[in-house]
Parts: structure tokens; sequence; C-alpha cells
């Protein structure tokens, strides 16, 4: 339906989701700071589909994500839960009560000097207590463009980076973050490890208004709400010794099968190997190099795959629409997806885009990014494809006339025919989706260092001096409704029937009962049944 | 575990603090005693057992030794302490009609804890008058019928906007929209607009409508051109509560539209704060829900007040449906260790010990009670319990002057249930870490 923007509210849910979350909006947040850049072009992205327009009580014009994230207490670190845009230190100060009053306070975190230098070239804490933005240049969007004047901003070191508000250079709005007091984020006791620990929170009164009130707050003023994107720890942190191990399995198979059922649409992003017990190593990627070992590191990545897949719904013209999106790929029940990304997508200077496709032959070019296994020898039954940031002269190849076209790709007359010509070469007779975009993914700092070093020899990402740091990259990213989700939750199924629950009574304790896990084993068998009959057909 | 699981859930934490409060006074007792064991000038100890057999000694491990009690038999001094102050609970409780002037003063006791006087003053009406105005005869009081809203609020800058019926950010929006897609919601919007005309024609009456759903900005237009306020993605609670507070009743199709499903308000008008918006509906047929807008200046004092209301707003549930209440201010306490004193003798071995200790724990609501106010707590208790123990009445401590006073003429009062819950779980909590044989961990990092 035509109108305004289809906005979409945006919930992040754990710590890891909060790394996601915090390179994510820097992504969109660099991505706004550009607009008025004319060597752009022309927005083919919807802010609005992600931000809010607000306004603070002193009348300051705001513009946040339509954000609301849930963490655990101590994850903070000197980030203020109602953040810094909407306050005011002289109204702060007023408390209820006449009588006797003893301060208890925690040890000051030590202030992140990233932190307070995008806070200070931000805005002001002026002499009445309320911080102030500084003047904002084209109405829209929160971090003014640097100017000459403007000191270079501060790039985090990444020994430094411990928590995701550490390297977060976005406002956020004050309802925006929502603390779990129960559980601590670090620390030896008081952790919140097993599934039913977290759902018996979120059935608790005081968080189930909490998180009411701030879903009414955001929800009420959309006027075509699309839908909701959701990034949910499926478990804490990565795989360290067996216990750990056995709760990630427990964690991954409760955490998935609950969000099957309550959701459109489901997938699974990791930079693991396998979802399943036996641990694998990670994956890799052909022209970047990063620290597995890294949540900063691999969250980034995941960010960029996810600022690729999630394309369709934020379109400015002919976006499809998140439910459509959905059903696309989830028809017959099948609502998990596998997500798998080309980042960077390479393109070697003098090369078009059909050249670059037919280099990768006839294997599925990306990095599988769902811990589902690889996908080549597996079979889609649907698939989502987004490629963005190549410039649109290499859309098509540059034959002279006359010339024979080394392959059908060459022969296409537009990008969009061409993407959608290669998908159907290998994989004949899927339903496909793609878009094709010329702008780019975003990755200036804050965002780790992972690209120069392993460039191919010539390639230059965009423009910039080799050796400097990358401002943005071409990305090809894809959702895949495939079978190898067959064999994984098959595998993941056969894992937990392995496991003798009785000796993991403390992950049952904490709200799960046996029937529970029965109930869950059939949930996984029938939804890897949805995804059968893809390997042993003979296409 | 599982004794402990069954008392509540909130048993996890509690046991976790208590065992280490526990840990800290047995440890803090223990040193008391050999403290004065250190040195050449410390102090020797004469051991005296039941049958007159002395023992001297300094000796650490000896003195643990002798004095050491089992776990198992202070345990059962506990349960029959438990079960002899209950008994007391029982006794003096006292059973009221529930009317609006008692309840003011257990909402009074409760507030006054929470927010200062002034504040606590304001509040106990109100609270009071809002269990009472939501109370159904027959059903159990909800008190999720009593909303609390927050506006966060500067004195001094009050800005009230009335809503100015633009719906839509820019033009080009507006025009944006194809007719054709819009036939079927039209359809239904008009349904909503022959219904105002019908019953408002002729008056100068408004029309709401409410809807738990989303409604589109050319809906909003449409419904504004005809004088027709729509408040879109109500919170289902506040729906059913405007049924009760206007009449009236939710549908959930536009065939079910009719006259008899309209509610009645004498004043609806809209309020604007920064960025939130408020619906204010006012002179309501019959008020059986309530909504109570708390203003402050910033969020913890916003938290302090509503979590104030909140136990203010319980501890009135819990008089009602006790139907009795026990007074205050340390008085039932003072009664129930009293009581447990002259019981005590009736106890044979060691149990009393148990006994005595259940006692002495009593008494320290008053104490501290009195510590607080600044008064001495040894010297206040005394005064309290000789004066219980002469007039025969219930008396507490007066935090103003460190007198004796009998908390019922005070207006103090306490929840029975509340007391009763207190003993029961006290009890059994502590009974399990007297009976731990190993030190455990609270929660799931026990495994690691």
């Amino acid at each position: 339906m035509a109108g305004g923007a289809r906005e979409v509210l945006t919930l992040q849910l754990g710590h890891f989701a909060g790394f996601v979350g915090a390179h994510w909006w820097n992504q969109q947040d660099a991505a706004l700071g550009r607009a008025t850049d004319s060597k752009e072009p022309p927005g083919e992205l919807c802010p609005d589909v992600l931000y809010r327009t607000g306004r603070t009580l002193h009348g300051q014009e705001t513009y946040t994500p339509r954000l609301i994230l849930m963490d655990l207490k101590g994850s903070l670190s000197s980030l203020k839960e109602e953040g810094g845009l909407y306050r005011d230190k002289q109204l702060d100060a007023a408390i209820a009560w006449q009588g006797k009053l003893t301060t208890h306070k925690e040890e000051l975190y030590p202030k992140n000097p990233y932190l307070q230098d995008f806070l200070s070239a931000e805005g002001v804490l002026s002499s009445d207590g309320v911080w102030r933005v500084k003047s904002i240049p084209n109405g829209k969007g929160s971090s003014p463009l640097p100017t000459a004047t403007t000191p270079k901003p501060l790039i985090p070191t990444e020994a430094s980076i411990r928590v995701w508000s550490d390297f977060l250079r976005v406002h956020l709005h004050p309802r925006s973050i929502c603390m779990i007091q129960k559980y601590n984020h670090d620390g030896e006791a008081g952790r919140l490890e097993a599934f039913g620990q977290g759902e018996s929170v979120l059935k608790e009164p005081k968080y189930q208004e909490e998180l009411e009130d701030r879903l009414h707050f955001y929800v009420e003023e959309c006027d075509y709400l699309q839908g909701f994107q959701i990034l949910c720890d499926l478990h804490d942190g990565f795989s360290g010794e067996a216990q750990r191990n056995i709760y990630r399995l427990l964690n991954t198979a409760f955490g998935l099968v609950h969000l099957t059922a309550h959701s459109s649409l489901v997938c699974p992003l990791s930079l693991g190997g396998s979802l399943g017990l036996r641990p694998e190593p990670p994956v890799s990627f052909p022209y970047l190099h990063y620290d597995a070992t890294l949540p900063f590191h691999c969250s980034a990545i995941l960010a960029t795959a996810l600022d690729t897949v999630t394309v369709p719904y934020r379109l400015c013209s002919s976006p499809v629409s998140m439910v459509h999106l959905a059903d696309m790929l989830s028809f017959c029940g099948k609502k998990v997806v596998t997500a798998g990304a080309i980042i960077p997508f390479p393109l070697a200077p003098g090369q078009s885009l059909p050249d670059s496709l037919m280099q990768f032959g006839g294997a599925t070019p990306w990095t599988p990014l769902s811990a589902c296994g690889e996908p080549s020898g597996t079979r889609c039954f649907a698939q989502s494809v987004v490629l963005r940031g190549i410039d649109r002269a290499c859309h098509t190849s540059q034959l002279t006339p006359g010339t024979p076209p080394p392959s059908a790709l060459h022969a296409c007359t537009t990008g969009e025919e061409i993407l959608a010509q290669y998908l159907q070469q290998q994989q004949p007779g899927v339903m496909s989706s793609s878009h094709l975009l010329l702008t780019p993914c975003r990755v200036a700092p804050p965002y780790p260092h992972l690209f120069s070093s392993c460039s191919p020899p010539g390639m230059v990402l965009d423009g910039s001096p080799k050796g400097a740091a990358v401002e943005s990259i071409p990305v090809f990213g894809a959702l895949c409704s495939s079978s190898s989700l067959h064999q994984t939750l098959e595998a993941l199924a056969r894992d937990l029937t392995k496991l003798d629950l009785r000796r993991w009574a403390s992950f049952m304790d904490a709200g799960v009962e046996h029937d529970d896990v029965a109930e869950l084993l059939q949930e996984l068998q029938s939804l890897a049944q949805c995804y059968q009959g893809g390997d042993s057909l003979v296409d | 575990m599982a004794a402990i699981k069954a008392v509540n859930s909130k048993a996890e934490v509690a046991r976790a603090r208590a065992a280490l409060a526990v840990n800290i006074c047995a440890a803090r007792g223990l040193q008391d005693v050999l403290r004065t064991n250190l040195g050449p000038k410390g102090t020797m100890k004469m051991l005296v057992s039941g049958a007159g057999d002395i023992k001297l000694t300094k000796d650490g491990n000896v003195l643990l030794d002798e004095m050491g009690l089992h776990p198992r038999i202070i345990a059962e001094g506990f349960e029959a302490a438990k079960i002899k102050a209950l008994e007391v609970l029982e006794e003096v409780k006292v059973t009221k009609e529930m009317k609006r002037k008692i309840l003011l003063d257990v909402a009074r006791t409760s507030l006054q804890t929470k927010v200062h006087a002034e504040l606590a003053d304001v509040l106990t009406e109100v609270v009071v008058d809002s269990v009472l105005a939501v109370r159904r005869p027959g059903y159990p009081i909800d008190l999720f019928m009593v909303e609390i809203m927050e506006m966060k609020h500067k004195l001094g800058t009050d800005t009230k906007e009335v809503n100015s019926g633009f719906f839509y950010k820019t033009a080009e929006e507006k025009e944006k929209l194809v007719k054709a897609e819009r036939k079927f919601i039209e359809d239904r919007v008009q349904k909503i607009i022959d219904l105002k005309d019908k019953v408002c024609a002729q008056s100068n009456k408004g029309f709401v409508v409410i809807n738990q759903k989303g409604i589109d900005p050319f809906s909003l237009d449409s419904l504004a051109k005809h004088g027709i306020v729509a408040l879109r993605r109500a919170k289902r609670r506040n729906m059913e509560r405007l049924s009760l507070a206007c009449g009236g009743m939710a549908v959930n199709s536009f065939e079910d539209l009719t006259v008899d499903c309209l509610g009645h308000a004498g004043l609806v008008y809209e309020y604007t704060l920064g960025e939130e918006k408020f619906t204010f509906i006012e002179e309501c047929v019959n008020p059986c829900s309530v909504t109570l807008l708390v203003k402050g200046p910033n969020k913890h004092t916003l938290t302090q007040v509503k979590d104030a209301i909140r136990d203010g707003l319980r501890a009135i549930k819990n008089a009602i449906e006790d139907g009795c209440m026990v007074p205050g201010a340390g008085a039932i306490e003072v009664a129930m260790a009293e009581a447990l004193v002259t019981y005590k003798n009736s106890i044979k071995g060691r149990a009393r010990l148990g006994v005595q200790a259940f006692a002495d724990a009593l008494l320290i609501i008053p104490k501290v009670l009195a510590q607080n106010a600044g008064y001495d707590p040894q010297e206040t208790l005394v005064k309290v319990q000789a004066e219980h123990v002469e007039s025969k009445q219930l008396v507490g401590v007066d935090l103003n002057t460190g007198e004796p006073m009998v908390a019922a003429d005070a207006g103090v009062w306490d929840n029975y249930c509340v007391k009763k819950q207190l003993l029961h779980s006290c009890t059994v909590i502590a009974t399990n870490i007297l009976l731990v044989d190993e030190i455990m961990r609270a929660g799931m990092s026990s495994l690691k």
C-alpha cells in the first residue's frame, strides 16, 4: 500500500545482539550522514523505516533508532540507561524524600574515552544542565558531517572494547534501553545461562509491563508498521568447556523452536561452523581477515550481512514488505532460513558484473553465515538476494559490438537482468527475488579493519588509495530456504537425544521440564522434515 | 532445595541473602565469644553443664564443641515457636469492617515508609479511593484495574496543546494515496461516520473511536473531518477498563457496530507533553476502573512514587480480603516474644534454645524501629515490654517520641496475611540454612 514509510521496530535481546546492533546502527548512521553528499546515489534506502523523529521537552528535534533493547545489569558500562539526548541535570536532582538519605555509589565505570569524544562532538552540556545538540546542517541525521574544524573522531582500540556501548556512535532514545536487573552481565554468580531463566524473566509482570509500555510508545506513532526485526542471542558467548557446549546446544534448540513458533521468519546468524555439539572451526572469507574470538569482529561482519539481506523491506521505491519477504521464503512451514554473504564482493578494476559472476563458476559463491554447513550440494527452495555497491558503469559488460558474448550473462542489458539470470543458472526453477543497489555498505571506523590486508591484488574497493582504511564495500547477501536445514535440524535433534538430561539438572531447574524436552525434539524433527527432499533428488 | 522452593520463588534470592546474613551473624557471635580469649589478660570461660559439671577453658576448639548445639534440635525449637507465634497472631488480629477510615490508616502506614510525609498524605486518600472504586462484589480485587501513568514534567512548563488534526507528514504523502486501494477501508470508516451521525445528530456530543490495532493516516483524516477522535494501538487492558468505566463494549468486527455497544463519558481531551500524547477520558458513568497520573521531574522519582503506590494498593487489597489487620509499630512482635518466653518453659531440652532464639529474633523489629528513629534500642524495648505487660494492650514504638504507644489507637496497622506468611517463610528458610551440610552457592554457577 502506498503512503509513508513502512516502519520497522527493532528489538535487540542480549549482549551479542547488542554488538551486532551497535555496528548496524553505526552503519545506518554513516549512511544518514552521507545523504547530502552529491557523490552518492539518491536515497535508495529509506531511513524512516528504522528511525523515528521526536523532540525533547526542551523542544529540540531528535532522530533516533526505533529500538528496544534488553541487556543485563552491568552491560552498559559508562552509557546511561536513558542515554544522553533527553537529559536535564537539574530535573535529575530532585527526590521525593525529606528524611535521612545515604548514598551508595558503585565504583564508577572508567569513562570510555570514545564515548566522551562522541558526545562532545555531538553536543554541549549547557549551564542549565541540559544537553543540547550542536547545530545540525541537514535537519535530519544525528551525526553532523565532519568539517575542517571538527577533530577526527577517536577510533577505539580493539583491546579496549568490552561492551557494545564502547563503540556505539548513535544516540538512543531514553525508551530504548531496558536493563534486566536480576542477572549479571559478568562475574561468577547470577548469570543468565539457561533458556528457562530468560523465559521466566520475561514472564514477570514487571518486565512484561515495561516491555509493553515501550512497545506501545513506538508502535502507536507508526502509520504503516510493517513488522519487527528481532536480534536475539541464542546462546551466551562462544563454545568453551564441555558444559558450556551442552548449554549452548540446549539453548540453541529451545531458542530456535520457540522463535519459530512465534515469528514469520527465523534466521540463525553465526560465524561458527556448526550449531550442534561438535565444535567446528569458524567460517573463513576469501577477501577478509578476522579474529573469530573477538565479538567486535564477528558482530561487524554479521551486521554488514544483515544490512544487505534486509534491504528489500527498506527500499524507498517498490519495497518488498516484511510480510511478503517472509511469505516468499517460508512457504509450507519452512520458517527457518539460512543466510550467506560475499563480503566484500570481489570486482577487480576493469571487470564487469558478468565477469565477476562467471568467475565463481557453478559453485555457491557465498560464505554461509548460519552455522548450517556448506551450501554446496544442497538444494534451495526459495531465496532473496541483494547485491549492493557496484558502480552502475560495471553492471553490464563493456564488450565492443560484434564480439560474441562469453556467456548468457554478458548478453543481458541491465544489472538486474544479469543478477536474475545468474541465480536462474545456479538454481534453476527456484523462486528467487533479487535486488541490485548502488549504495554500498559502510565500513568506516569504528568498524574494525578487516579488509585492506586481504584484498585480491589490484582490487581497489572504493577508489581510496591502497593501504588506506576502507570506507565502503560492495556486498552480496542472500537469505535462503535451504535443504541444508534438514541435516542441521536433524543433527541438533540427534545430539539432544544423546544427552542424559539428569546430568544437566541445573538447566532444567531454571524452569524447563522433561516433557518440554520431549516436545522440543518432536518440533525439531517435524521442522527438519519440512526441508527434506533436496539432496537426493536429481536436478 | 525443594523445601526452599516450596516457599516461594523469591526464596531463591532470599535464601542467598539470608545465608550470607546468617553466616555473618554466626561468625560475629562466635567472634564475640572467642575474642575475649586472647592473651594473658583475656577472659577465662567457665562452662557449667546441666548436671553441674564444671570445665574451665580458653581453648577455642573446646568452646566450639561445648557451646555448639545440634542444628536439628534448634530447628525443632523454631518450628514449635512458629506454631505458638501463629497462635498469638490469631489472638491479636483485629477483625473489623473495612471502612474507608481504617483503610486510610493501613495505607498511610505503608506509604510513609516509601515517600515523604506530605506526599504520603496525598497518596493515602488516592490509593484507598482507587481500590474502593475498582472493587466489584463477588470478584477478587484486580489491582490491574488501577492503571498508573506517568508524566515526566518540569513544573511551570505546562503545555496544553490540542490535537490539531494534522495527520500527514508531507503533502507528497497525501498525494501518493491511490483512491482505488482505499475503498475497503473507506467503507469501514464510513460505517463509523454513519453511526456517529445517527447518535450525535442534533446535539453537540462528540464521538470517539478506540482501536486496539492500527489506523492509517487517511482514515484518521476522514474521521477527523467528521469530528471523530480516533485512537489507535490501545492496550488490551485499557480496552477492558474503558468498557468498565464508560459502559459499552468492544467489538471485533464492523458488522457488530451498533448503538448498543457505545459507552459514554463526560469529557475527552488530548494533552501533548514533548513527544507523548495523553488522552484524558473524564467524567465517566461508572468508574469501576481508575487511572492515577503521577507527575514528576525525573525517572527515579516517578519510579519511587509508582512503587510506593503499588505497595499501598496491595496493603489495602490485603486488608480488605483478609477482613482483619494487626497493630503495627512492632507491637505484635513484642506480644509474640513475651508469649514465647513463657511458652519456652514448657519445652523440654535444648529445643528450648530454639524458642528463645526465635523470640529474640522477633524483638529485632521493635529494636531496629527505635534505633532508626534515633533512640536507644534496648532502653526503648524495655519500656515497651513493661507497658505491654502492665496494660495488656498491644504496644509498639512511637517513632516521634521513643515512648510506648498503643499502635491501634495511633492508626498504625500491618497486614495479617503478610505477617502470617513471613512467620512461615522465615522459619523454613532459617531451618533449611541450619540443616545444610555443605556450602551451596546460589544460582546455576554451582555447577562450574
